[in-house]
């Protein structure tokens, strides 16, 4: 197994259910390596796939398990990495809110779904999310200095939000597209996996 | 500074505009948020005494290499003492001292432009007098440290996590000199130079420059800034502030609605932090600034045509305007409030059927649990409403079965401990979402609102597992859970005041007949507009297929904005959907937007 079979396998299981196109965006790598390794893995047993879509095989998910402490032996260690991931925590509790603030709105004491028929009101919050963003491009750059192919997702979110600030309100929240609450989560659920955490709510 | 020559100043500042009402300026040129305070105050409504910094002057400041100069300066101390003179207290008098807030406003509203700066002018010596004035230590104290906070977050953009009470402003200062290497100015006049330069800045701004070039914005142009004085509704027995609702924005009844928090400051009533008062206690304690009261925001709603949402503070007895803007409301509101403007001939029918959305209509015939059929019945599970809505199905845990047995044509509720991004393909298929952990704001929450599935969160943990293999109904509105299929009621378009004229009025308006029943082309079987990998409206594909047809069409391609503006491109003249509400609304919307 090479770094880029591992890779593949992780990229993968961090999306869930995807094609060599989406994980190779995802790691920041060329699909035709990705392609290849995924190939293999479905020969090898650890993933499966139809259509051109894979998902992580339970074999996968036990071989994952195995080797996420030893290769990330080194980062579950690194002390700047790990607080940098505190402040992953922090700036993730504030972003849940604001999807929520997003999806809802008040209406005299309770909160009614957010129709986006008030302009004002999803602006301010478009901003709120902007203002994240800024402590996100921190945060995440800060995890990067320790893990390079990070960087991918910082270029992903500022995807999502600059479709957002071009109207496609969609890419805040949306499910089946790159949101950026759809990007924040792998981002997320990556770095779980990485540092060996578990999730807080 | 004797009274004369503040009178020859306040005549030759050209380069600020006084908001006192005695001129409505255009918008274009002093921003949204200062226009508003001009309105209102030209209705004869009393609001916080403000000046506004024109819009041009933000473009002298660029062209200028970002600087104020002297002759801004000092018209701007102008509309300081104009504003010192109605309030009778003074920027960094200790003994009666002036706060005052500063805000962007663009021509029109981008997001970038800076935010509100509240309690500026307060320093260290200021706070002793602010407690001494308010009796209220503590409050001065909080309202120095939130100033800091707040002046170190926007001003200076040091990275702060949201504020707490707690620390003094000496300790948030120090957070943020150290953070960003300048420190926040204990000298009122310091404070509101670096303001307004930062609003000006803000309209060179990353994001507001990708937003203009998105729109197609002109890069000529700025921001605004109004300086407003700040009024205390902390003052004394006779002050307080609250909220008022033109109109009950939860059941759309037309009676004045609202929120009253006796001595209160700013956002307590917002921040939900008090315990808050209806409007009778106000109609009790001072009649006469309640009866005010109801005028004013009486004048407000007939001037807007529409439900108005007013903050208020009362001062010493007197009553200010802080805010109005058009109510948010729930679904039955929307309806409601939409046919009664109609009735008492605020605007008219073709005027209401743009106020209330699809999907507040659908929204509103979502089916529901009778209080009769659970009154008897105890939950099996019970937790947070994450997301409303009813729905039956029997309960798996693993997302992948999930998907399976949906596909397989089976209703799901996915009961879990909690849920994730690996998750989400299990959370499509079920029609409701259960889980053991989490709040209103966890992943499950989040993304079930997203989709549109009933949830209940934080049923407790292992609760949710246990519901496996078991039929369940799930009302998410209220957050609970029963064992068994329980019968559910739906609301009829004819039997509801609201949605029944409103339905008559659409059928009116609505340029193709939809009928609710009949033959018609079933696109959604055929998969005609879809495209096959995104799931997403192929608009040009749909208006090509459907140009010609004769033949009444159905399909959920029509539930989506770009779907029906491929409709009406296509010159089709007839389609089927039950209800026909939603989608004609959803016609008459889109085609008054592209005429």
């Amino acid at each position: 197994m090479t770094t880029v079979d591992f890779l593949a396998l992780h990229g993968l299981a961090v999306r869930k259910a995807a094609g060599p196109a989406a994980v190779a965006d995802l790691l920041g790598l060329p699909e035709a390596d990705i392609a290849a390794a995924l190939d293999a893995a479905v020969a090898g047993g650890m993933a499966a796939g139809a259509k051109g879509t894979f998902m992580v095989a339970p074999t996968g998910q036990a071989w994952l398990a195995e080797q996420y402490p030893v290769l990330y032996a080194d980062a579950r260690e690194d002390g700047a990495l790990n607080a940098a991931y505190e402040r992953f925590e922090k700036v993730n509790t504030e972003l849940l809110t604001l999807f929520t603030d997003w999806q809802t709105m008040p209406a005299g004491g309770q909160r009614v779904s957010n129709d986006h028929s008030d302009a004002d009101y999803d602006r301010a919050i478009i901003d709120r999310l902007g203002d994240l963003h800024e402590r996100a491009e921190r945060v995440v750059g800060r995890c990067a200095e320790a893990q390079p192919r990070l960087t991918r997702y910082l270029e992903r979110l500022e995807l999502a939000y600059d479709k957002v600030l071009a109207g496609e309100i969609d890419y805040v929240s949306g499910v089946r597209i790159d949101s950026y609450h759809t990007v924040w989560f792998e981002l997320h659920e990556d770095l779980l996996r990485m540092l060996g955490r578990t999730r807080q709510e | 500074m004797t009274e004369a020559t503040t009178m020859t100043t306040l005549d030759s500042a050209d380069r600020i505009i006084v908001l006192d009402g005695t001129t409505l300026p255009d918008r274009n040129l002093i921003g949204g948020k200062a226009w508003s305070i001009a309105r209102m105050t030209g209705l004869g409504l009393r609001v916080p005494p403000a000046f506004v910094i024109p819009i041009e002057e933000c473009i002298r400041y660029h062209e200028n290499g970002r600087t104020i100069d002297d002759g801004l300066w000092d018209d701007v101390m102008t509309g300081v003492r104009t504003i010192e003179e109605s309030t009778g207290r003074r920027l960094g008098d200790p003994h009666n001292p002036l706060l005052v807030s500063v805000r962007s406003g663009a021509a029109i509203s981008m997001p970038g432009m800076m935010d509100t700066v509240l309690n500026l002018g307060i320093t260290d010596e200021v706070e002793h007098g602010l407690a001494h004035l308010t009796g209220d230590a503590q409050y001065a104290r909080d309202t120095h440290s939130r100033f800091c906070h707040q002046f170190g977050d926007i001003v200076l953009k040091a990275d702060l996590d949201p504020y707490v009470a707690g620390p003094t402003a000496d300790e948030v200062r120090a957070i943020v000199s150290e953070d960003v290497g300048q420190t926040i100015p204990d000298d009122p006049y310091a404070q509101l130079r670096a303001a307004i330069s930062a609003v000006f800045d803000s309209w060179e701004s990353s994001r507001a420059r990708s937003y203009r070039r998105h729109w197609g914005i002109s890069e000529v142009g700025g921001t605004a800034v109004t300086v407003q004085a700040m009024v205390f509704g902390n003052l004394g027995d006779h002050s307080g502030t609250g909220v008022l609702f033109t109109r009950n924005p939860l059941s759309g009844a037309a009676a004045p609605y609202g929120e009253w928090l006796p001595g209160g400051q700013g956002d307590d009533v917002v921040g939900g932090t008090h315990a808050v008062q209806d409007l009778s206690t106000l109609a009790s304690s001072m009649p006469d600034v309640h009866s005010e009261l109801i005028n004013w925001a009486t004048i407000l709603e007939n001037e807007h045509l529409e439900v108005q949402d007013v903050e208020f503070t009362v001062e010493s007895g007197r009553l200010y305007l802080l805010q109005t803007r058009t109510a948010k409301r729930s679904p039955d509101a929307a309806v409601r409030i939409a046919a009664d403007l109609v009735d008492e001939g605020f605007i008219d029918p073709a005027t209401a059927l743009q106020r209330v959305t699809p999907e507040q209509v659908a929204s509103v015939l979502l089916p529901t649990l009778a209080d009769e059929t659970v009154a008897a019945l105890s939950p099996a599970a019970s937790g947070e409403p994450a997301c409303p809505g009813v729905a039956v199905g029997i309960g798996v845990v693993d997302p992948d079965e999930a998907e399976r047995r949906a596909h397989a044509g089976e209703s799901i509720v996915l009961v879990r401990p909690t849920t994730s991004p690996n998750d989400v393909h299990g959370m499509i298929a079920s029609v409701a979402v259960v889980t053991d952990l989490g709040g209103s704001t966890s992943h499950a929450a989040v993304v079930t609102r997203a989709l549109g599935r009933p949830s209940v969160v934080g049923v407790g943990d292992g609760v949710a597992e246990s519901l496996e293999g078991k039929v369940l109904t799930v009302d998410g509105g209220a957050g609970r859970v029963y064992v068994g299929e329980l019968p559910l009621q739906a609301t009829k378009i004819e039997d509801h005041a609201g949605l029944a004229r409103l339905s008559a009025w659409a059928q009116e308006h609505c340029p193709i007949s939809v009928l609710t029943t009949g033959e018609a082309t079933d696109l959604d079987t055929s998969g005609i507009g879809l495209d096959a990998e995104t799931g997403r409206v192929d608009a040009p594909a749909l208006t090509q297929a459907l140009s010609g047809s004769d033949q009444p069409i159905r399909g959920s391609v029509l539930n989506t904005a770009d779907g029906v503006v491929a409709l009406l491109e296509s010159g089709v003249t007839a389609v089927v959907a039950d209800p026909a509400l939603p989608l004609q609304l959803r016609i008459i919307q889109a085609f008054a937007k592209n005429t």
